[in-house]
């Protein structure tokens, strides 16, 4: 197997193990690459296709390297409701990218979600897990900039 | 005045995420010898972050809405009256706190805590009984299942209890993918033990040997609480059941994004490492489940649901609620209303009561609720007097759900309501049956086609054939579930679609394809605030601020800036 | 286990433990339609095509996966499970991109799988391609010089050029092998049709009546049979030595008789053919010309009429028409035209609208104009007077379009005052034709009245119509296509049995205009050359002589040109289930409009296509490939509308794929396939 995703061996080598297996590769190297798919059919002994199969039913899994700062912005019922759609339009506007999209400097990717489970605080949004509500356009931008300025 | 004993700040999602955090710190930083502890969620959520401070007379004082400002931290300290909370007097004498009772109350990864609050004394009274004796409880409890389609629960443990393998899988479903839902990221952040406890009740009862719990991954905390607990439980032999040789395997399976996934069969594939699409049925995962091996799968509150029943008796829990359904209900309440939460109320209580009482919204400015998520429908307010339960709900062609509660107001428009879901459906769809696959798209193209104004009365024709035949074919639950959204408003707000279709028109001014935007001029002081904020220069300073809606994306962006509201949405000049 | 016993469609059904309620329906013969289901493999129950109903739960149940409980009833076969069957089918067909038949093929009035005889052409096995036109085409010598080309119209190559010219492979095909081809004609049963009318729709009749074994009497008026092949189309398009060698193989045929001279109501009577065949089909044509509706009109000469006596004539010491103006812009007004420029004359067309709108195939008017027609458009005639010197003046006024009539052109306004005259020998009025119903017939706007399901004549049961005398004036080909139609409808009639038109399912990736060259599937190498041009005669001896335009193409011209051929249709269309299925439940392709989800096709394997536009998602060659080979080379990928099968990261079949074909042969539709055709 490739040397790189050696840690694979944490978990028991069974199939029921390998979304389990996905999730620790995405959680290291935050997307799950060609060679990670050809390094997970390996250790779970699963034709590569397949594997390719699971990982792209699951919305969880990205295929590209994202940004530094990873944008979920929410649309669950209650958020979108709210304006969810407004607060994805402002976050495209103001880094100039599309939804999955990651910007050109790296720093940002923006995907929308379900559900973040945060209803009463809608419209929420996360960045890196942690959760922002009740956006508005001003406070929206007050939190882009100082992800920006932290660079 | 009573010393202070011990303070409490909620630190569930919610109350991070409204900085619950900074409280914390600010008080652990002060409070010298007085512990503070973190507990859960106690369902409030509009007013986040809470802190109980726990007097030695045994009574408390609760402080909401509170932040790590000096002021703050130290007006709790000091006990003042700066932004004392006091529960609302109507949503207290309506709510019935009976599962939720120790949220937000406890530290809910302490298991003493949950211990000395009566914890645990359901498992012990229920392994003390046979486990057919469990099962009958349960099923004299009258407890149907909170996941949404309320199947009796004590009916499905007898079918995991008559089969004879040794091997037997309980699966605790705590993918909450219902888009508008939290009671039981709610219950696994504050009360794990609970659900926990459920969980071997029925493993007692049905002769499982192997519990899944499968939980979304967009819920860390909730996982991380469940960790804790479960090596705190093994740790006290709890994992070990009386009459037992081997204790139970307890696995967190974290889930990876798929609403379908809360459909038993896709849940059981998902969990054996394959693509999370259903099966048919039968054979039922009680037959055939994870791995072949007899199966059942509950959901997270029914499992809390459990230990309650045991602990006041199948008796007096079937006391509480309609003929049909038994108990209560937790609603995640959002939307449109001023005290959005968690609330726990009997079965029976009407709509109207949530929206207007505990929600605290005002009656005339709601148009509907929408109930059970993509799968559920809209109910407009004209039903508010329901009482609600698992049939009234369906006669009214929503469902009860799983406890999404949305709150639509008035300025809300149905139709692009409908889209929204539909485009959940479609995106969320597994694509294995050709009608929920393709037809779902389908409808959610038309629905597309009407918000923008390219819709015709065909589209509504259309979306009237194929609906029903989707619910009649597709092979599971989200298929069979998703044209509710469309039917419903079709079925209640009608008007809306034809004023789209026909005129042109979006009442509720929520459709960008429908609306221009206009800057009133008697009310504008030419700050131009907005010709700064607009994204696509579409507002012209040069030209008495006037917006050139070609351009215009409707992102609102003027809107929410302007200091003086001159800036709105209007009709679409060319609408008929 | 004890069996279980339920019902079907009311009937007593039996059942074994672990059975489908497919597996006993089929047992039964009661046909449940299936895509997804394969007894090779797990089950996949993801098409629902297969949907029976329990009647007492109301319920929808996937037959194929179902199993029945004791007691149930199953029903399989009502309209409300069918139109859920057809339902599923239409939501397939909404996400399916392809062509079950190639363009041409769809275009050809006959419906010649003209892809067909086409590759047959590139193959070089002309005997092969006369065998398949012969199967819609009963005169390709003729068709093959005057066909007006639908087929070239729509086809694909038009998107990067010009399109194949296709005729030229039917023409060839004909010229080297009419004479010693000879079909299976089964042998006759007793059973006689008559025939009125020996052109193109009553030959083309008597072709596929004598096919079935039924023999037939074609009454004729003119002294020769052909119709409009012999006495409207000039010998200098369709030499009428060439003719009568396609006549001959009638003769050759035994059973068709042809009796010429005979006209209807004068010869015979309907009543008399009413009592001695087992049915009549009128094929008589339509040989009126049209009013100009102008004053003097009797000073013209009808079109078809004049080119009918110079017919008669054998194109022989006919007289110099002169200055010669041709009303009209179809193809009999440039007939008239080209055959008055052999005769001597100086001819001008008068049109009413532009070259653009005119009826006539563009490359008779280019001919036309190459031979010295002149032409007046934008011009009508308003009066004809005679001069004292017997010559003629055309009074004519100028036009410009106006709004789109019902006919989609733009409809000529006239420009007041802009009136002028137009000096002449001859006026030739052709400005269409119209259809004499024979007495006792009803008649309809365009000729003779038929019932659409059936072609018989309105009123008149063992009566059947066939050709212009009831469409209208139309082409050769429409003519063949209807008197074959009207034979199946004869043929059902002696079997007892109610016709209908057989509806054939076909989706169409679209037409050429809305695709690109990309959006196409390519099995091989096709060729670059330009369209192959034919080598006129001189055009000295084009304006003096009736001789033909231009030779045959040899062999090799025709094979080369047919390897220009992209070969549109799909290679699955003779045993994709998704189209048998459609067709059997009426399946619209457009039933259900909205997007198709974007997906490659993929030819990198050396005999396989893997066309994923086509596939049902049902993955049969997933479970094949995995279950059954032990390869797993195939997933599905991704989920909802999205999903598709797939090789891993897209790459293709491996090289380890043994090329075993085991997916392409339970693939149901022509998602995977062989590459080769045939």
């Amino acid at each position: 197997m490739n040397e790189a995703f050696s840690y694979l061996s944490e978990m028991e080598a069974e199939k029921g193990n390998l979304i389990k297996g996905l999730q620790l590769i995405q959680t290291r190297e935050g997307y799950v690459s060609d060679d990670a798919i050809r390094a997970v059919a390996a250790y779970f002994g699963t034709p590569e296709a397949e594997v390719e199969g699971v990982l792209t039913f699951y919305a969880q899994f990205k295929r590209v390297k994202p940004g530094k700062y990873k944008i979920s912005v929410c649309d669950g019922t209650a958020c979108h409701i709210k304006g969810a759609t407004q607060i994805r339009a402002w976050v495209q506007a103001e880094l100039g990218i599309g939804d999955g999209q990651t910007t050109e400097d790296g720093l940002f990717s923006l995907q929308t979600v379900a559900c973040l489970g945060c209803c009463s605080l809608a419209p929420v949004m996360s960045i890196n897990g942690t959760v922002y509500g009740k956006l508005d356009r001003k406070s929206l931008s007050r939190i882009l900039n100082e992800y920006k300025a932290k660079g | 005045m009573a010393e202070m004993k011990r303070i409490k700040v909620g630190t569930a999602s919610c109350g991070i995420a409204a900085g619950a955090k900074a409280v914390l710190d600010g008080l652990r930083a002060k409070a010298g010898s007085v512990p503070v502890d973190e507990v859960g969620c106690m369902g409030h959520c509009y007013t986040e972050p809470m802190v109980e401070v726990e007097l030695n007379d045994g009574s408390s004082v609760f402080y909401a809405g509170v932040n790590g400002s000096d002021k703050d931290i130290d007006g709790i300290l000091s006990l003042s009256d700066n932004k004392r909370f006091t529960f609302p007097e109507k949503r207290s004498k309506l709510e019935k706190l009976l599962v939720t009772r120790l949220a937000g109350r406890i530290n809910p990864v302490s298991m003493d805590e949950y211990k000395a609050n009566g914890g645990f004394s359901a498992l012990a009274k229920a392994t003390s009984m046979s486990p057919e004796e469990v099962v009958n409880e349960v099923l004299a409890s009258g407890l149907r299942g909170r996941g949404g389609a309320g199947f009796p629960t004590g009916r499905k443990w007898s079918f995991l209890a008559a089969k004879k393998e040794a091997d037997k899988v309980l699966i605790c479903n705590a993918d909450e993918g219902d888009p508008g839902a939290f009671m039981d990221r709610s219950m696994m952040e504050s009360v794990p033990y609970q659900v926990l406890e459920g969980m071997l009740i029925g493993a007692y009862a049905t002769g499982a040997t192997r519990l899944f719990i499968y939980c979304r991954a967009e819920y860390p905390l909730a996982i991380k609480h469940l960790n804790i607990a479960i090596a705190e439980m093994k740790k006290a032999g709890l994992n070990l059941l009386p009459g037992r040789t081997t204790p139970l395997e307890i696995t967190i399976k974290e889930g990876a994004g798929a609403f379908v996934c809360g459909e038993e069969t896709a849940m059981i594939h998902s969990l054996e490492g394959k693509r999370g699409t259903p099966r048919f049925r039968p054979p039922f995962p009680t037959d055939s489940g994870w791995n072949g091996l007899p199966t059942a799968i509950n959901n997270v509150e029914t499992y809390a649901n459990i230990p309650v029943i045991f602990q006041i008796g199948a008796a007096e829990y079937s006391s509480i609620g309609t003929e049909k359904s038994k108990g209560t209900k937790i609603f995640a309440l959002a939307g449109d209303v001023k005290t959005p939460g968690l609330v726990e109320v009997p079965m029976g209580i009407t709509l109207g009561e949530i929206v207007y009482d505990i929600g605290g919204a005002e009656p005339g400015t709601v148009k509907a609720v929408q109930t059970g998520g993509p799968s559920g429908g809209c109910i407009p307010a004209s039903e508010f007097g329901v009482k609600i339960d698992y049939d009234s709900l369906g006669a009214l062609g929503a469902i009860m759900g799983s406890g999404g509660l949305i709150v639509i107001g008035n300025n809300r428009c149905m139709v692009e309501t409908a889209r929204y879901f539909l485009n959940f459906t479609r995106s969320e769809s597994c694509g294995k049956c050709t009608f929920c696959r393709v037809g779902t798209t389908r409808m959610y193209e038309a629905l597309e086609r009407i918000t923008t104004g390219k819709g015709s009365m065909a589209d509504i024709e259309f979306l009237e054939d194929i609906a029903p035949k989707i619910k009649k074919g597709a092979l599971c639950g989200l298929g069979q579930t998703a044209p509710n959204p469309a039917l419903s408003t079709l079925r209640y707000f009608r008007n809306e679609y034809l004023a789209h279709v026909q005129d042109h028109v979006c009442e509720a001014l929520a459709c960008p394809a429908l609306v221009d935007v206009a800057i009133d001029p008697s009310k504008c002081i030419q700050c131009k605030l907005c010709v700064k904020t607009c994204p696509v220069g579409a507002i012209d300073p040069v030209n008495n601020f006037s917006v050139d809606n070609s351009k215009c994306t409707k992102c609102n962006s003027c809107i929410e800036v302007c200091p003086k509201k001159a800036v709105s949405r209007v009709r679409k000049q060319s609408a008929k | 286990m004890p069996e279980i016993l339920f019902k079907i469609d009311g009937r007593e059904a039996v059942a074994q433990p672990g059975e489908t309620i497919l597996t006993v329906a089929s047992r039964m013969g009661i046909e449940i339609p299936t895509l997804c289901f394969n007894q090779k493999i797990s089950k996949t129950t993801s098409c629902f095509v297969c949907v029976v109903k329990d009647i007492k739960t109301g319920k929808f149940l996937p037959s194929c996966s179902a199993c029945p409980a004791p007691g149930q009833e199953i029903d399989a076969s009502s309209d409300e499970v069918k139109d859920m069957r057809r339902t599923a089918l239409s939501l397939l067909v909404s996400e399916h991109t392809g062509d079950c038949e190639a363009p041409c093929t769809l275009a050809c009035p006959a419906h010649a799988t003209v892809e067909e005889y086409v590759r047959a052409g590139r193959q070089g096995d002309f005997r092969k391609a006369l065998e398949i036109i012969k199967k819609r085409i009963p005169l390709p010598m003729s068709i093959g010089r005057v066909c007006p080309r639908f087929c070239e119209r729509d086809c694909r190559r038009n998107i990067d050029g010009r399109p194949v010219s296709i005729n030229d492979v039917k023409r060839l095909s004909a010229d080297m092998y009419y004479d010693d081809y000879m079909e299976d004609c089964k042998p006759l049963n007793g059973k006689k049709v008559a025939i009125v009318g020996a052109g193109p729709a009553g030959l083309s009749a008597a072709y596929y009546l004598r096919l079935e074994g039924v023999s037939s009497v074609l009454f004729e008026q003119m002294p020769e049979a052909g119709g409009m092949l012999r006495y409207g189309i000039p010998e200098f398009r369709l030499p009428k030595d060439t003719l009568r060698r396609e006549l001959a193989h009638f003769g050759k045929m035994g059973g068709i008789e042809i009796r010429c001279n005979q006209t209807l109501g004068k010869d015979f009577t309907a009543e008399q053919l009413e009592k001695d065949f087992d049915a009549v089909i009128l094929a008589v044509g339509s040989w009126a010309s049209s009013s100009m509706r102008i004053p003097g009109e009797e000073l013209a000469q009808g079109g078809i009429q004049w080119l009918g006596a110079i017919a008669s004539a054998n194109w022989q010491n006919c007289k110099n028409p002169g200055r010669t103006i041709v009303v009209g812009g179809g193809n009999t007004a440039i007939d008239c035209a080209r055959t008055a420029i052999r005769l001597g004359g100086d001819v001008t067309i008068v049109y009413r609208r532009t070259r653009n709108e005119m009826p006539a195939q563009a490359i008779e008017v280019e001919e036309a104009m190459e031979e010295g027609v002149k032409f007046e458009f934008l011009t009508a005639p308003a009066a004809l007077e005679k001069n004292d010197d017997g010559s003629l003046s055309l009074s004519c006024a100028r036009m410009e379009l106006g709004e789109p009539d019902a006919s989609g052109r733009r409809s000529p306004v006239l420009i007041p005052g802009s009136e002028f005259k137009l000096a002449a020998d001859t006026v030739i009025s052709a400005i269409g034709q119209r259809t004499v119903v024979p007495a006792g017939f009803e008649a309809s706007k365009r000729g003779i009245a038929v019932n659409a399901d059936d072609f018989t004549c309105t009123g008149r049961k063992v009566f059947y119509a066939a050709g212009d005398c009831v469409s209208g004036p139309a082409t050769v080909v429409e003519a063949v296509a209807a008197g074959r139609k009207a034979v199946l409808s004869i043929l059902d009639a002696f079997q007892g049995i109610a016709h209908k038109e057989p509806y054939e399912f076909n989706i169409s990736r679209g037409h050429w205009r809305s695709l690109a060259k990309e959006d196409l599937v390519y099995l091989r190498k096709i060729s670059d050359a330009k369209r192959i041009e034919p080598e006129y005669i001189p055009m000295e001896e084009r304006k003096t002589t009736f001789h033909e335009l231009y030779p045959t193409f040899t062999q090799e011209q025709v094979s080369a040109e047919a390897d220009r051929c992209i070969e549109c249709s799909c290679t699955g269309k003779h045993d994709c289930l998704l189209r048998k299925h459609s067709q059997k439940y009426g399946v619209s392709s457009d039933a259900y409009k909205g997007s198709k989800p974007i997906s490659a096709v993929d030819v990198r394997h050396k005999y396989i296509i893997h066309d994923k536009q086509k596939c049902i998602r049902c993955g049969t060659c997933v479970k094949v490939c995995g279950e059954v080979i032990n390869k797993s080379l195939l997933a599905l990928m991704k989920r909802g509308f999205h999903t598709m099968c797939d090789t891993a990261f897209g790459q293709g079949f491996p090289d380890y794929c043994v090329d075993c074909g085991a997916c392409v042969k339970e693939c149901p539709t022509g998602a995977l396939d062989w590459k080769k055709k045939d």
